[in-house]
């Protein structure tokens, strides 16, 4: 049947029996992960609210076992950035499941509750898709101390954060400064014995998980699909992607004006900004180019763009754009694999993606999920950019 | 003695708050005095813990004269701006929240729905759809319900919108629904269509107006111009489109756009009403050769 999808549309019920389902087979435990991919057809056409009720089923049902490699960075992932307590409450719990606690974790946790304690509100588990209307529950800023006691001595590193919460003036209510006490004693506690230091070089931790990936040169994908779609920049001019694109290395991100979330795509958009600044001082700006790409090209009109990037101080010139796709959105968002979903033409939820293109136009590297640092962002570009000197040398 | 001066006002600001919340909370005293109580004192319930369990007590009883509790609510709400002062009370005032989102006073329920919306409460929301979808559930007018989803755009209201655009049940209804449609790039064929049927209410062709300037002011352009040649159309449907054309066309094709030109003139005179006749002026001044 023409325009036919391969996978059901399922009512939300329906979707928590086949996590439920997934979660107590053994065999299929692993497929939970796939359902936490923005991409993945069943959050097509579903409202932001709708997303994390189904993601934070999910996260649930992977905290029942053990938790995998895999599923960790979507764990990590919500504790960095997430500004929903159902989903930081959610992936708190979920990381009380990993293996081996270590002091890398730490960080995410107490970033989570510097995110979310002002935004906290009562939390039902229990059932798929209840909200809490009693108080007597837990709550994200709950989970996510438990998860501090659960640390331990690993989380030593971020005491000096985390006791001031315990004063009666700290902010928190009494219940929760008796967990906060609980949660330094555990901190208190012995050192373990099999620490093995904490957030290692290169985006990942010392569990193992990686945010950041790189392709050698014979193994990164053709631009061949993608170098005529035509993008529109901040000023309105039209240009190919092959125009903007090859000739030099580039830094692209990914964003839209109608995020909510500030710690995604404006903080995104500002980091960029600095990616610039930094690329400046080296002598660089000319030789890389830096693109913000829009994921809702239909909304966010040129002066939009240029608004958007301007408010973050934002360089905007011929080597330095805001774009968006004018057609065939669809096919650049397949080639980048983006992690992102839609409602009608809006996104209802998006991963961080940040990515290092070639001299020509291919993806080299790309930074995930969680925050990335400006400085290795720009490491990578100047890297394409000897890459490209060596292969000209070469030649020569 | 300035510092004993500041002691002591702020001694007696809390002694006032204290004494304020007393009233507040006793059930002996008529609603009218409890009322004034809470207005006098709005800030007192971050002030303590108990104050906080207090006032929301109130809020949460059914049995509390409803005035009190619409003013227990504003103080409440007004606290909630001071968010760290307010953190250790959020969570059970949340929990209230939602659960008064039900309650049997349709005054009260809309207030803390939009509270909640505000806040993009996936309760509130769910709720909300539910009442749109099957009308027997409805905590609010389909109007309002409308009204308080657009508060998010990510909301899975868009559909249900359509349809009502489609099929209001009222005019206020296709009103919301057109508002919260504007958010849907794909909706600015319906915002095309709205703005050039005359038979349409007026408002709503403002509304398609505005709605097709944020999605696509190349339409709205293309429109503008059609409504200004339309000497049928009504005229702050026109002075609408002139300064669309003025303020977002292209200047030089308006200069030279001669039949354009004419029309406006004509708008400019006639039986046109003065202030509209002033905006074609302005537009003849800056575009006529």
């Amino acid at each position: 049947m023409p325009g036919a999808t391969t996978e059901r549309v399922l009512s939300e019920p329906q979707f928590a029996a086949l996590v439920d389902a997934l979660a107590a087979d053994p065999e299929r435990r692993k497929e939970l992960v796939g359902l936490l991919r923005e991409d993945h057809p069943h959050y097509r056409q579903r409202a932001a609210a709708t997303i994390v009720r189904m993601r934070g089923w999910v996260l649930l049902a992977i905290a029942r076992g053990e938790v995998a490699d895999d599923a960790l960075i979507f764990i990590l992932e919500e504790l960095d950035t997430g500004v929903d307590p159902y989903l930081v409450a959610a992936a708190a719990r979920a990381l009380r499941s990993v293996p081996r606690p270590t002091a890398a974790l730490a960080p995410f946790v107490m970033r989570a509750l510097g995110n979310i304690r002002y935004r906290d509100e009562p939390i039902a588990f229990e059932n798929y898709g209840e909200y809490a209307v009693s108080p007597t529950g837990t709550s994200a800023v709950s989970e996510l101390l438990v998860t501090l006691r659960w640390l331990g001595p690993h989380a030593r590193g971020i005491l000096p954060e985390l006791e001031p919460l315990r004063a009666p003036n700290g902010g928190l209510p009494r219940k929760l400064r008796i967990d906060v006490e609980r949660a330094v004693q555990a901190i208190r506690g012995p050192a373990p014995g099999d620490e093995h230091g904490t957030h290692s070089c290169c985006g990942t931790t010392s569990n193992g998980v990686k945010s950041i990936s790189s392709w050698p040169s014979n193994s990164r994908r053709s631009t061949e699909r993608i170098e005529s779609i035509t993008l529109q920049d901040h000023k309105g001019e039209l240009i190919t992607f092959k125009e903007f694109f090859q000739g030099q290395p580039s830094i692209v991100v990914f964003f839209y004006t109608r995020c909510d979330n500030p710690m995604k795509c404006s903080l995104t958009v500002a980091k960029l900004a600095r990616v610039q600044k930094l690329l400046e001082a080296q002598g660089m700006v000319d030789r890389v180019h830096t693109a913000a790409i829009t994921y809702d090209p239909a909304f966010d009109l040129p002066e939009r763009l240029r608004i958007y990037g301007q408010d973050r101080g934002v360089r905007m010139d011929a080597g330095h754009r805001m774009l968006r796709v004018i057609e065939d959105n669809d096919v650049l968002r397949r080639h980048f694999e983006l992690g992102v979903n839609f409602i009608e033409s809006l996104v209802n939820r998006h991963r961080i993606e940040v990515y290092i293109l070639d001299a020509e136009g291919r993806i080299a590297g790309s930074f995930e999920r969680i925050h990335w640092d400006e400085g290795q962002v720009v490491t990578r570009a100047v890297e394409m950019l000897k890459e490209k000197e060596c292969g000209s040398r070469i030649q020569a | 003695m300035a510092k004993k001066l500041k002691t002591a006002k702020r001694t007696a600001k809390k002694v006032s708050s204290r004494a304020a919340m007393s009233v507040a909370t006793n059930v002996d005293k008529t609603a009218k005095q409890r009322v004034a109580a809470i207005t006098s004192a709005p800030l007192a319930v971050v002030e303590s813990d108990k104050d906080m369990q207090a006032m929301l007590a109130v809020l949460g009883n059914t049995d509390e004269p409803i005035a009190v509790r619409l003013a227990a609510l504003q103080a409440l709400q007004a606290a909630s701006f001071s968010v760290v002062a307010f953190e250790s009370g959020r969570g059970d005032y949340v929990a209230t929240l939602r659960k008064v989102a039900t309650d049997p006073d349709p005054e009260l329920r809309q207030r803390v729905l939009g509270i909640l919306m505000r806040d993009k409460d996936g309760f509130a929301q769910k709720k909300l759809l539910d009442g749109l979808k099957d009308p027997a559930k409805a905590l609010v007018p389909p109007e309002k319900a409308l009204q308080l989803l657009s508060y998010d755009v990510h909301t899975d209201a868009y559909e249900v919108a359509r349809d009502i655009v489609k099929k209001p049940p009222n005019d206020d209804a296709k009103r919301e629904a057109l508002r919260l449609l504007a958010a849907d790039a794909k909706a600015a064929p319906i915002f095309e269509k709205v703005l050039r049927d005359k038979k349409e209410l007026r408002a709503n062709r403002q509304i398609a107006a505005a709605a097709l300037h944020s999605l696509d002011p190349g339409k709205l352009q293309q429109q503008a111009r059609k409504i200004l040649l339309d000497k049928s159309d009504y005229d702050d449907i026109r002075a609408t489109s002139l300064v669309a054309l003025q303020q977002f066309g292209d200047d030089e094709a308006l200069g030279k756009d001669k039949a354009l030109l004419k029309s406006v003139k004509g708008f400019s005179g006639g039986k046109t009403q003065a202030k509209y006749k002033q905006t074609a002026r302005q537009f003849l001044s800056k575009y006529s050769p």
